[in-house]
């Protein structure tokens, strides 16, 4: 009886581990920023298109997320290790839009907000050329901040 | 059974039994004209805070039923979910899961605080409430050590959007902008202008579930019979400590969940003053349900969120109202919420004194006859 117990409290902890580390992984949330700039990259360069609509998900309906004209970055949100996009590109100015083309792309775990340089995404370059990571700069001195242990919460937020 | 009913019937009984809600229930149908809300205003408000703070009151159930009186410790599983958000934060882990791992996490935590807090409470058997209201305390400033020092240095914090300037210790308010609601949100149901958070309100209905399956257990009846008479308890062959421990620990964990749920709905939280209030306003919360040191259900919880919530959205204009200040609201639901703590601890004292000396008095009546009958 005592043993049936422990292997029953063995197996909930482990299950509450496997959840655990699902949830590490689906729920990962990353800040991806999309740039339309061109890249230089091994001696060529890879120029930016005119302007890239850019919808999350693989439709090109609704509202764009952004559309990004020549050096421009727009930024979205994304639960998990991939986003899907769907692009519209207009490649010169006064230019057809090319039809839309729906792209999965991986992000890395450890990446907070990584940088997709779509010029050089479209190109087929490595993840080393198209993917960056943006870190924060703090320009200014940051004020000091006086943790306060107060004994009172306002009633209003109860 | 003919007894029973009769009392269930005894029109001053029932008045007496349930003098605190309707004591707010008239509280509430004065305030209510004069605050003016619309009705759609008010059921959002209503609903929004039965989602937000329903989960946190059914922790305190436990305890009750298993004679240890209102459970203030329950702020210690607060804390608990409070480091499980910060860590889940600084993960990056966001939406539902974020919730789901943060209520994982928080387990272990509100076990060890649990346990720690049941073993106190047996050595401070019959002072039970005194006793978690203080360790709570105690808690408090072993909470603000870990997330002012600890955090940082031994516990790694890597995003500096959590951390205070000076390289280590969390910030005043952390922010869970990218869970907001996110429980309240899935599967919620527009009525009438009223948003109903469906999935919140699955949550607090399986958790009732559980409270009702509970009780008819082997361990819910035991708690039972320790409520009863921990000796009686004790001879029947329950361990009565471990038992009281259990009770403490399931009650802290449930804490734990209820206050992420609480959290999420808010978006952000103050770091170090967020949990210090929550078990006062949970308990006021069930009192005015109609509970009782001893004797608390469901429904009583229920009740409680309904009026206890009411009246706090409605004081505030309330007070504006009639005086031209809302702040005499606030002093209102902030004394009213003191006092109806206040109110409970002294009718169950006098409730318990009146039975003590009842006893005596039959006692002393049993011995006169027997030295009568001897005579």
């Amino acid at each position: 009886m005592k043993s049936r117990r422990l292997i029953f409290q063995i197996l909930l902890v482990l299950i509450l581990i496997a959840i655990g580390g699902t949830m590490m992984v689906i729920g990962r949330g990353h800040t991806v920023y999309f740039d339309n700039k061109s890249l230089d990259y091994q001696g060529s360069t890879y120029a930016s298109p005119y302007k890239i609509e850019i919808y999350q998900g693989s439709s090109a309906e609704g509202d764009a997320l952004s559309k990004l004209y020549d050096g421009e970055r727009a930024s979205a949100t994304q639960i998990g290790q991939k986003i899907t996009v769907t692009l519209v590109i207009t490649q010169e100015k006064g230019g057809d839009e090319a039809d839309p083309v729906t792209y999965t792309i991986d992000l890395p775990y450890n990446m907070d907000g990584p940088i997709i340089n779509l010029p050089a995404y479209l190109a087929g370059l490595p993840e080393e050329a198209y993917l960056s990571e943006f870190i924060p700069v703090i320009t200014e001195d940051p004020d000091e901040e006086v943790p306060t242990g107060g004994d009172d919460m306002s009633l209003g937020d109860f | 059974m003919m007894r029973k009913e009769h009392a269930k019937l005894n029109p001053k009984r029932l008045l007496q039994d349930n003098s605190v809600p309707l004591m707010f229930v008239v509280i509430c149908l004065i305030c209510l004209p004069l605050a003016g809300y619309s009705p759609s205003y008010l059921l959002n408000e209503l609903v929004t805070r039965m989602g937000r703070n329903t989960f946190l009151i059914l922790s305190l159930l436990i305890p009750i039923m298993a004679g240890m009186g209102l459970n203030f410790g329950m702020t210690l599983g607060a804390m608990a979910g409070e480091i499980a958000l910060i860590l889940v934060a600084d993960w990056q882990i966001w939406g539902i899961p974020g919730i789901v791992l943060a209520m994982i996490v928080s387990i272990p935590i509100s076990i060890l605080l649990g346990v720690f807090c049941g073993n106190m409470l047996n050595k401070a058997k019959g002072r039970e409430m005194i006793t978690s209201y203080f360790i709570s305390f105690f808690m408090n400033g072993v909470y603000q050590l870990v997330v002012l020092f600890m955090m940082g240095p031994i516990i790694p914090i890597m995003h500096a959007t959590l951390k205070l300037p000076r390289g280590y210790g969390i910030r005043n308010t952390v922010s869970l902008l990218n869970m907001r609601q996110q429980l309240d949100n899935l599967l919620a149901i527009n009525v009438g202008g009223v948003k109903i958070p469906v999935l919140t309100f699955l949550i607090i209905g399986v958790l009732c579930l559980v409270i009702i399956w509970f009780r008819r257990t082997k361990l819910g009846q035991d708690m039972r019979a320790v409520a009863q008479d921990m000796e009686v308890a004790r001879d029947a062959g329950i361990n009565v400590d471990r038992t009281r421990i259990i009770a403490i620990v399931m009650s802290t964990v449930m804490a734990g969940f209820g206050m992420i749920i609480y959290l999420q709905n808010l978006g952000n939280f103050p770091t170090y003053n967020a949990h210090v209030q929550i078990g006062t306003f949970s308990i006021a919360a069930l009192l005015v349900g109609g509970a009782s040191v001893e004797k608390a259900s469901i429904g009583n919880a229920f009740l409680g969120v309904i009026l206890f919530h009411m009246m706090f959205i409605l004081a505030p204009e309330t007070g504006t109202t009639i005086t031209g200040d809302s702040m005499i609201g606030e002093y209102f639901r902030t004394f009213v919420s003191y006092g109806v703590i206040t109110v409970a601890l002294i009718m169950y004292e006098t409730k318990k004194r009146m039975i003590k000396s009842q006893t005596g008095h039959l006692l002393a009546l049993a011995q006169k006859e027997e030295e009568e009958r001897a005579k």
